[in-house]
């Protein structure tokens, strides 16, 4: 019977080869963009999971309020790891990070540098606390003696091979000695620690071990013994505050209480997060990694389920349509004595044939676009067609899925009456059209919807990238690890602003890119340190180059100059500053801070500039109150240079590079793209929003297109009944068009204010916004419009151009 | 005189060889005639009320319908004149089944760009005439075949067309409900409208002034 089955659906199917193709390519692509995403949001959610104790490690948090201003931080003070071991019976382990960004590498025998981007000093009990395991080495005893290091698989095999890896010595950064004790692999893109291939024994850490609650520079992360939840330590963690941070204050600034601490408007909560949130749910200062963002899921997988919904009422809305043609076949059936089910088993039997073959296209396309997707999503997503469980999964949602689609279809067709059917007039009269329409205009308004979230997500990053940030970053080439030239870095400079192409250059650890970050509390001269004086501000070390580099606008006072011989006392800050200290600009001009107000001799520093404020994190947060002073070994120059042939420049510039610091590696970037970069998460979103926007626009034409040949060919009387009573070919395609026009015009109207509403939620993230135009609603208007006319007006006017007299035949 | 046909010849290609509709046509018709076509089935009865309705072309031959040569006539121009002179009458009826009584009247004027204010009046003289007014807000399925049919005549001569053709009107219909239709005719008839008609029915055929009897398209 079920071969029966199978043969006729199959059959059927061919004989219908148009529907068959529009049905099959319509699902396949909602099938195949659900898998990609599928795949992608399964791989988001697995980060850190693959950690044998992943579900209790817990990261501690640390939310400062303090100097009038509020930060999450993903750091806490370094002592913070020795007293949550003393006091804490469910804590089984703690081990914490310092990371310390990128290095140079090199065997100590050797002479060219190896740059490694990601680096960290590391507790010894990590090995424990993650359960990672040696390739050689011993992870019992790795990393317990001071410079001693533990590097991945990859870090290794550029120095050594595996095998004789334990023992060698590194030099770091030209001047630090480590001995490797062993070697580890490499970490999955899924952790956390994916960047990281250097791991450096924090016992030669001198600052890990000195007792200061005032700074934060350590990810702590803790284990708890079994059982324990983390919501049951949070109370006594954050009477840490009144217990360890208070009395650690209370050392320079004598009499302060956590009362009065509390009354000034500050507050100190430690808290945690456990390991596998970190990824999706964290987004405080000094994370080890950049992370996602949990709304990225949910969007993606609104996606998802749009696009497959969207395939699956196409389906719907097509095999309806085209049951119609079926409805004397149904009569026949039914007249012959076939009782209900067994049509709804032959029907069914049809919509998962067309399922399965969905799925198999679906597989090709995923496939073909999977490195596309890779790219878009930055991702290193394979299908995993050898995973029996991901099998599974495909089979048994295609079997819903064909279930689900078909069942509509099929109980809409046994409806059919024979008598009626029989009599003529093939399946009008029988109804359905107002799901149908109903349908065509739900699939529409989710693609009027996309369009628009599209263009909103585009406006905005165009907004970002084309506002004032008020610096200059075009033409701004960053040049990293300058302080490996030692005493000449000087004359590098020097003979980089000789060269043709280059305005002007500076040297500083610190520009405008979210990586720069040094902040300090700053209290007034009058000796003053009560808290509600305090100004916490970016410290940054700069030259005399800075400001004029970088095109910074002084808005009071001057830069800083040479003639003075105090200028290297001498701070500027910018407006934001000011207004955390109340002053204006031009009071704050000679006025005095010190940021070691908690030592015996506090340097003051005269400010004598005031910066107009310019950004320096996305513009998602507000801008930062920052403070320039002279001086301090740099680790990088920028070089603004001439628009015009960079290759040349950089070839330059590497040139003078090699000739002064022969054989280190010449690492650079434009700030430009530093600063783009601080938007791929929003510019990813724009990308994948544009490619489901195109494809939920196919899926919603080819169910568009169907359904409006489909009509026509329903609708052949009454067009030749029209063109006999003197409607014109251009009448008759105008009204067939207009017909379907309604139903997208209503589409549109549905899904212009949630559109609105959605996206003005999406924009509440970014501290500066647009305003959503209203040229955006138009717009998307418009584009659905041309695109129906397009797909219906065909069909319409295939349809009205046909003769008459053979659509009126009577026999 | 109303319309001529001179040596029209109408044929399909068939398996590469030449089946002919019509052969060899020629027929002159005056204002106010009323002629009934008469054949077997298949003889090319429809087919030479479409070809004199415009609605089919032809082969070969010379058709001047007013004096205008039609076979020679721009689409648009023939559009014109089809809208202007020709009113369809079908066995099926073949009114539409989303409108009402009223609006498929309606729809001939609109197609002519008739303006509103006469479009009214017109469908409510012609409601009345036929005798249809109280029907006018029903739909085709809540009416009898022999009143489809009326509103199928009436909505032929709403735009008051010299030429009526008629294919097989009262096919469809029992024996009462044809022969008032054809009574209908003749008083149309009589009013000055010219009639061709297709019947099967030598009774039907009696009503006309004259008889075309059609074999294999040829007329005998
Ligand atoms: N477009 C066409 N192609 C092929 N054969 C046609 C076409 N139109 C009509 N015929 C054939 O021409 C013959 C005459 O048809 P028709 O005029 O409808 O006959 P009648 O109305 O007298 O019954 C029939 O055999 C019909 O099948
Ligand atoms: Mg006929």
């Amino acid at each position: 019977m079920i071969h029966n089955h199978i043969k006729i659906a199959w059959r059927n199917l061919k004989k219908q080869p148009f529907f068959t193709f529009l049905n099959t390519f319509g699902l396949a692509i909602g099938m195949a963009g659900c898998l990609l995403i599928s795949l992608y949001i399964h791989d988001e959610l697995s980060y850190d999971k693959m950690f044998a104790d992943a579900d209790r490690i817990h990261r501690v948090n640390n939310n400062i309020k303090f100097g009038g201003d509020e930060r999450l931080f993903a750091v806490t003070p370094a002592p913070m790891a020795e007293a949550l071991k003393n006091d804490f019976s469910e804590i089984e382990l703690v081990t914490r990070f310092r990371t310390r960004g990128s290095a140079l590498v090199r065997k100590a025998d050797d002479l060219a540098n190896v740059k490694e981007e990601q680096t960290t000093y590391v507790d010894a009990s990590f090995f424990e606390m993650f359960g990672i395991k040696m390739l050689v080495g011993d992870a019992g005893k790795a990393l317990t003696d001071p410079n001693t290091l533990v590097l991945t698989k990859t870090a290794a095999e550029k120095h050594f091979a595996l095998a004789n890896a334990v023992g060698q010595n590194l030099v770091l950064n030209n001047e630090e000695n480590y001995t490797v004790v062993g070697v580890i692999q490499d970490f999955p893109q899924n952790s956390f620690l994916r960047d990281y291939t250097i791991f450096e024994s924090m016992a030669g850490l001198e600052d890990a071990s000195v007792v200061n609650w005032g700074s934060n520079n350590y990810q702590t992360f803790i284990k708890l013994i079994p059982k324990v939840k983390a919501a049951d330590i949070q109370l006594q963690l954050r009477g840490f505050l009144g217990k360890y941070v208070i009395p650690g204050v209370q050392q320079f600034m004598p009499g302060v209480t956590e009362e009065q601490f509390k009354a000034a408007g500050n507050h100190l909560i430690f808290s945690t997060i456990p390991l596998t949130d970190i990824h999706l749910y964290s987004h405080m200062v000094a994370e080890i990694s950049a992370n996602n963002d949990i709304q990225s899921v949910y969007i993606l997988s609104f996606i998802a389920i749009f696009l497959l919904l969207l395939a699956s009422v196409n389906f719907m809305n097509l095999s309806t349509a085209y049951s119609l043609k079926r409805a004397k076949e149904v009569g026949v059936r039914k007249s012959l004595g076939s009782n209900k089910m067994e049509l709804v088993r032959q029907f069914l039997m049809e919509s998962g044939l067309i399922s399965f073959l969905s799925l198999v296209l679906a597989l090709v396309l995923a496939v073909v676009a999977l490195p596309f997707f890779n790219t878009l999503a930055d991702k290193d997503i394979s299908i995993p067609f050898a995973n029996p469980i991901f099998l599974m999964v495909l089979l048994v949602s295609v079997i819903i899925l064909g279930l689900f689609s078909g069942s509509y279809p099929a109980f809409f067709m046994t409806r059919f009456k024979p008598v009626k059917v029989l009599k003529g007039g093939g399946g009008s009269g029988v109804g359905g059209s107002g799901i149908r329409n109903s349908l065509v205009v739900f699939q529409f308004a989710i693609s009027v919807f996309l369009i628009v979230s599209t263009l909103v997500v585009y406006q905005q990053l165009k907004y970002i990238q084309g506002k004032d940030l008020g610096y200059s970053k075009d033409q701004i080439l960053i040049l990293n690890d300058v302080y490996t030239a030692g005493d000449k870095v000087t004359s590098l400079k020097d003979r980089i602003k000789q060269l043709g192409a280059v305005k002007n250059v500076t040297l500083s650890s610190f520009f405008p890119t979210p990586s720069s970050r040094s902040d300090s509390t700053f209290s007034p001269e009058n000796g003053n340190t009560s808290q509600e004086n305090a100004v916490s501000m970016q410290t940054w070390g700069v030259d005399y180059d800075y400001i004029s580099t970088l095109n910074l606008e002084l808005v009071a006072g001057r830069d800083f100059d040479r003639i003075y011989g105090s200028d290297s006392t001498a701070i500027i800050v910018n407006e934001k500053a000011v207004r955390v200290m109340e002053l204006s600009p031009q009071e704050a001009l000679g006025m005095q801070y010190t940021p070691d107000f908690d030592s015996e001799n506090p340097t003051y520093y005269t400010i004598i500039g005031v910066l107009r404020d310019f950004h320096i994190a996305s513009l998602k947060e507000d801008i930062d109150a920052v403070s320039l002073h002279l001086g301090e070994r740099a680790y990088a120059m920028a070089i603004k240079i001439v628009a015009g042939n960079f290759a040349n420049t950089i070839k330059d510039i590497e040139g003078v590079w090699n000739t002064i610091v022969p054989g280190e590696p010449f690492d650079y970037y434009f700030m430009e793209d530093a600063f783009n970069d601080t938007y791929v998460s929003e510019q990813r979103l724009g990308n994948i929003f544009v490619i489901f926007t195109v494809l939920s626009l196919l899926i919603a034409c080819l169910g568009l297109f169907g359904l409006a040949a489909f009509n026509a060919e329903k609708r052949t009387k009454e067009i030749g009944i029209r063109k006999v009573l003197g409607a014109s070919v251009g009448q008759i395609s105008i009204k067939l068009t207009l017909d379907f026009l309604k139903l997208v015009g209503i589409a549109i109207i549905i899904a212009m204010p949630v559109g609105w509403y959605a996206m003005a939620k999406w924009l509440e993230d970014f501290s500066y916004r647009i305003d959503i135009p209203w040229w955006i609603f138009v717009l998307a208007a418009f584009l659905a419009v041309l695109i129906s006319v397009f797909t219906v007006g065909f069909q319409s006017v295939k349809a009205a151009i046909v003769n008459p007299v053979k659509s009126l035949r009577t026999e | 005189m109303l319309l001529q046909l001179k040596n029209v010849f109408k044929w399909v290609n068939s398996g590469g060889q030449r089946v002919f509709l019509l052969k060899d046509i020629n027929l002159t018709v005056e204002e106010g005639e009323f002629i009934s076509v008469m054949g077997p089935s298949g003889s090319g009865k429809s087919t030479l009320l479409n070809v004199i309705g415009m609605l089919d072309s032809f082969d070969e031959g010379e058709y001047r319908f007013l004096d205008e040569p039609v076979h020679t006539l721009k689409e648009k121009h023939r559009a014109n004149l089809y809208k202007q002179y020709i009113g369809f009458v079908f066995q099926s009826y073949h009114l539409l089944d989303d409108l009402t009584v009223q609006e498929n009247l309606e729809m001939p004027l609109l197609y002519k760009k008739v303006g509103s204010s006469e479009r009214k009046s017109l469908v409510a003289d012609t409601l009345d005439r036929f005798n249809i007014v109280g029907k006018k807000d029903l739909f085709p399925a809540q009416l009898s075949g022999g009143q489809q049919q009326l509103v199928g005549v009436a909505r032929a001569l709403i735009s008051s067309p010299k030429l009526v053709l008629a294919d097989e009107p009262t096919g469809n219909l029992n024996s009462k409900q044809g022969e008032e239709i054809m009574e209908l005719f003749k008083q149309l008839n009589n009013e000055g409208v010219t009639i061709i008609q297709v019947t099967h029915s030598e009774k039907n055929a009696t009503y006309g002034s004259r008889i075309i009897n059609l074999l294999d398209g040829r007329k005998i």
